[in-house]
Formats: C-alpha cells, structure tokens, sequence
C-alpha cells in the first residue's frame, strides 16, 4: 500500500512537472537551437522579399511552416525555472525578468506562436504583398519578445 | 549703434541640420517600432551617412561659418570664451565642441550601424563583412553612442534655451532663415563674408552620394565577398 502510494504521488508529480526537456543546460541548448533554426528560415524569406527576383512561393512557404512548426514544438518546456542562468551552445541571455513578469512572458509567448501560424497561412497566398505585411507583424513579435526579455549583448 | 542683418548660416547648413534632425527623429521611431517599418531604419541610416559625409566635406569646402578652422575649439579660444573675450559670428568656441560632439557620435552610430544586427531580420549593409560576434559588439556600441546623443541633444535644447530665456537671444530663428541681426560697432567690424563656390557643394554632395552607394548598392560587399555559391537545379527532391 505504501508503495503503491509512492508511486501514485512520483507519476503525479512527474505529471505535473514539465514536459521533457532535459537539464538546464540542455534546455538552453535546445532553446538557442530553435531559434537558430527560426532565424535561418526568417532570414531566407527576408531576403526574397528583399530580392524579388528571387521570390519562391515554395521556399516561402517551406521556411514559413518551418517557423510555425518549431513555434508550435512547446518551447515553453524549454524555459524551466533557473534556465535565465547557464549555457547551452553559449551563455543564455534570457533575462530573470522572464520569471518575473510571467503574465507579460507569456503574452509575449503567445503572440509569436499565433503570428508564426497567421504566417504559415498567408504565405500559402504567395503573395509578396500580404506575405511581407505580415512578415512585419511576425518579426515585430520577435522583437517585442527580445526588447523585455532577451539581454542587448552576449553575456 | 548699426544694426545690419548677415548671413550666419548657408542653406546646406541649415538643409543638413533639420533633416538630420528629422532623420534622427525617424531612425528612432522606426526601430522602436520595428516589424514592416524596420527596413526604413535602414534606409534612413543611408541618409544620416550622405549627410554625415557631405557636413564633413563642407566643413572644409563649405562657406565661412561651416568650416571647422572657424569654429575649432582649441585650447585657446576656449580660454578667451571663458573669460567673455571671444567674438564673433557663427559657433561660439564652446558650441563648436558641441557640434564636433554632435558629429563625432552620429559618425560613431552611422559607422557602427553598418555593421550591426537587429537580432531579428535587419542587418547593416556591411555585417556580411564581419564576424557575428563583431556585428553584436558593433550593435552594443551602436546602442550606447545613442545614448551619448541622446545626452548631448539635451545638452544642446538646454544651451539654446538658456540662451534664449537668459541672455534674449532667440538662436533658433537664425538657423531657419539663415540670418541673425548684429549690432555693428564700427566699419573694420564688417564681415567679410567668404563664399564657398558652387562646385565646391556639387562635388561635396557628390562624394556623399558615392559613399552612401558604395557602401548601401552591395558594391563593396559584392568585391570583398566570395561569389555565392549557385542554385542547385531544382529536383524532386531537394534536401
């Protein structure tokens, strides 16, 4: 009885624990690679909306699903608590304000994973013209997310 | 007492002061709100630099007013500002370390600018040229010199207004019509006012516009990069 009772209680708190994600060093490292990984695909479609002439529907559309799929992958399992201190690849810059404003981080959160799947759907149009407005919209919540949670410089 | 209204400052001085004004204004609010409007920071980063370059060049070329050996704060002038024995017309020895202030930490943004990263999408048209880790210290530096701007604006807001509210001089109207009214003393005082020639600003506008294409036309990334690698045909499948 006492057994089955300890285990009831690990398989609960494991439940509520978060999902897999490893040490604090490796969600850091998985963390900086998912963003690498969307950084890459970002740039690529920024530089054929910049270049016309290079402009593939196709490649908008595989880098645009890239994005939505990585930001639908629950990156939140990757910002356990203690994860704004330590390395990944190299020494995180998540800022400790992170966990303390978790509203705002989470506001923050939310907003990039709808505008990567609003993205992923525009650029299905393969029109430059509603791709590049709404590649503002999804880059602008990039941006929001670094002004308030991500150090300026490398630490 | 004489009153005669001169010429203070030419109109490339005032053109260069209020668009660098209005440039500076926009390359804030645009990289404040980034998204779609982020490009025109970039954009706008051109402009600072032709206008950076042409101030320069007409501070040696320019008329007499906007020449650096007019104004250039050295140590003496500076002693003879203190003591209330300095005149003359245009910057003052002290409002000549405020625009070479001015100049010198727009030219460290517009320089660092070219190198720097925005963390998203944006890049300085020479951040191909550098190692990431330059580009993100290029950005630090970036960021810092604006502040330094920042403080050095107000500095100037301030100066301008003490003018204004203490010693009655309004030194704003002079730099939007170009002419300030001065008592003349006697005839030797006159200004003899030295004018630059017309191709003296032809040249000067036109090297700035070299720069500015050199750097923002991809032509010296494209001479200092290997060639990009070509396209693979397109196939089936593509990895």
């Amino acid at each position: 009885m006492k057994k089955l009772s300890l285990l009831l209680t690990s398989l609960a708190l494991l439940n509520a624990s978060y999902a897999y994600a490893g040490p604090i060093e490796d969600q850091i490292k998985y963390r900086q690679s998912a963003y690498s990984f969307i950084g890459w695909n970002t740039n690529k479609i920024k530089s054929q909306l910049d270049k016309p002439e290079t402009f593939s529907k196709e490649d908008v559309i595989a880098a645009a699903n890239a994005i939505a799929a990585a930001a639908n992958s629950g990156l939140g399992a990757l910002y356990g608590p203690g994860t704004d201190q330590g390395e990944g690849w190299h020494k995180t810059r998540l800022k400790p304000e992170f966990f303390q404003k978790p509203e705002e981080a989470k506001k923050v959160a939310i907003a990039f994973n709808l505008e990567a799947n609003e993205f992923a759907k525009v650029a299905e149009t393969g029109d430059p013209v509603q791709i590049k407005a709404k590649f503002g919209k999804l880059t602008q919540s990039c941006k929001a997310c670094h002004d308030s949670f991500r150090e300026k410089d490398p630490k | 007492m004489q009153k005669k209204k001169i010429q203070v400052w030419d109109l490339p001085i005032r053109l260069f002061h209020w668009l660098l004004v209005l440039t500076i204004t926009l390359s804030y609010i645009s990289i404040e709100i980034g998204g779609a409007w982020i490009d025109w920071h970039a954009r706008l980063g051109g402009f600072a630099l032709g206008l950076i370059v042409f101030r320069i060049l007409w501070g040696f070329a320019g008329n007499k007013q906007a020449r650096f050996s007019q104004f250039m704060p050295t140590p003496a002038r500076l002693l003879q500002y203190f003591k209330g024995e300095w005149q003359g017309i245009g910057h003052s020895p002290l409002g000549g370390l405020a625009v070479l202030a001015l100049l010198g930490l727009i030219l460290l943004i517009v320089l660092t600018g070219l190198f720097a990263n925005d963390d998203v999408t944006l890049t300085g048209p020479l951040f191909p040229l550098v190692q990431q880790s330059v580009s993100d210290w290029m950005t630090g530096v970036h960021a810092i010199a604006f502040n330094g701007l920042l403080a050095v604006i107000a500095l100037h807001l301030l100066a301008i207004a003490f003018y204004w509210v203490v010693k009655k001089n309004n030194l704003i109207h002079p730099m939007l019509t170009g002419k300030k009214e001065i008592a003349i003393l006697s005839e030797s005082a006159l200004i003899h006012e030295e004018k630059a020639k017309p191709i003296n600003f032809i040249i000067s506008i036109a090297i700035a516009l070299l720069v500015v294409w050199l750097i923002f036309g991809n032509v010296f990334v494209d001479l200092l990069s290997p060639e990009p690698a070509a396209k693979p045909p397109a196939s089936q499948h593509q990895w």
